[in-house]
């Protein structure tokens, strides 16, 4: 299927969603949700596409986004169905990674706020600092301050760990 | 020596299992139903500014003392606005449950047929307007006396030896005529250009879906 939009424009660049999603989610069907999400949104909004980024940049704003409104509309949707308090729980699905180790950072980094969690990834993707704060919408002074003290957060918890 | 987190990153993902894709098997099914939706919202946004004009068009022309053009013009719009709610009823029954391919297949040829109406109806749609148009014109009352009779006078006055079927000049006439046939023979062209400025974008997204999916099926 070579006119496939999926096929030629989706999946190249699936790592980058599949990365993003798993950092948003606890459980392997809200990934595929958000997954099948970010695609759709891909679809929808490839006008919107002005080729003043590259399309992987875009994919991972694009997919940010996605996961930010859908983490929002879900915890809007836990505090109407219930006043309980819940607890800060942080849940790693064991089908996610192969990877112990990673799958121990991916528990790290999912107790970091929502915004970290988009600026590690991006950092992690060794992206420069310039694009990270493009995406964010931020500075890049801001984003090395940031960075740094994610990372001080991120070893914290992993030694808490071990 | 404890891995740093580049490290563990780098590690995790070179192995080939870490990032499997899920399949995306309802991303065609999804892909139509917004399509169809979305289309619905604007097909109904437009009936309703139609229902919308057809009201406010009376008082309108009342007050700009154009009701010659006000009546004819409301009537027509009644009727554009109820022939697209019936068609309305049609897109709605549209079964769901139909396969994607069928379901965009079925929502495929209503839009045709629409357009196709539209075109149909734009046929007698544009010179009706020109003429409920002249005629509001014509009737305008300036101290007791309408434009159309003020121009008569002092076009006959100019051409004093002008022949006149039913008190109007030969010379208007034909002009007249001219307009309402051309506008008859391009009517249709009128419509279809103004059905693809509203729905042009929408329309030619599911052309490509359905060839994607065609495709797909092949």
């Amino acid at each position: 299927m070579s006119n496939d939009f999926y096929t030629t424009q989706i999946l190249p660049y699936a790592a980058i969603i599949i990365k993003i999603c798993r950092a948003y989610t606890d459980t392997q069907e809200d990934f595929e949700d958000y997954y099948q999400e970010v695609c759709l949104q891909i679809w929808r909004s490839k006008d919107n596409f002005k080729e003043q980024s590259a399309w992987s940049t875009w994919i991972y704003r694009l997919s940010l986004n996605v996961c930010l409104t859908f983490l929002k509309k879900k915890k809007n949707n836990k505090q109407n169905a219930s006043t309980d308090i819940l607890p800060d729980e942080v849940l790693v699905d064991s089908r996610a990674f192969p990877d112990e180790s990673l799958n121990e950072l991916y528990k790290a980094i999912k107790q970091l706020s929502e915004i970290d969690r988009g600026v590690i990834l991006l950092y992690l993707e060794e992206k420069p600092y310039q694009e990270i704060a493009d995406i964010m919408g931020t500075n890049t002074n801001n984003i090395g301050v940031r960075i740094k003290r994610i990372k001080e957060r991120l070893k914290k918890i992993l030694n808490q760990s071990h | 020596m404890e891995k740093t987190i580049e490290t563990i990153w780098k590690e995790g993902f070179i192995k080939n299992d870490a990032l499997v894709a899920p399949k995306l098997n309802d991303l065609y099914n999804q892909k139509s139903i917004d399509i169809v939706e979305k289309f619905k919202r604007m097909y109904k946004l437009n009936r309703i500014g139609i229902a919308a004009f057809a009201l406010i068009i009376i008082p309108l022309s009342y007050a700009t003392r154009m009701i010659y053009m006000g009546v004819p013009m409301c009537l027509l719009f009644v009727a554009v606005s109820f022939i697209a709610y019936k068609y309305s009823t049609q897109l709605n029954n549209i079964d769901k449950n139909k396969s994607s391919y069928e379901y965009l297949s079925t929502f495929d040829a209503w839009v045709k047929d629409m357009v196709s109406l539209n075109s149909r109806l734009s046929t007698f749609m544009y010179p009706y307007i020109f003429i409920a148009m002249a005629l509001g014109f014509w009737h305008i009352d300036i101290e007791g006396n309408t434009l159309g009779n003020m121009f008569l006078n002092g076009f006959i006055a100019e051409f004093p030896t002008t022949y006149v079927i039913a008190g109007f000049p030969a010379l208007l006439a034909i002009p007249f005529i001219l307009i309402i046939a051309v506008l008859a023979f391009f009517g249709g062209k009128i419509g279809k250009w103004d059905i693809n400025l509203v729905y042009g974008r929408i329309i030619n997204r599911l052309d490509d879906l359905l060839s994607d999916m065609k495709e797909l099926r092949q």
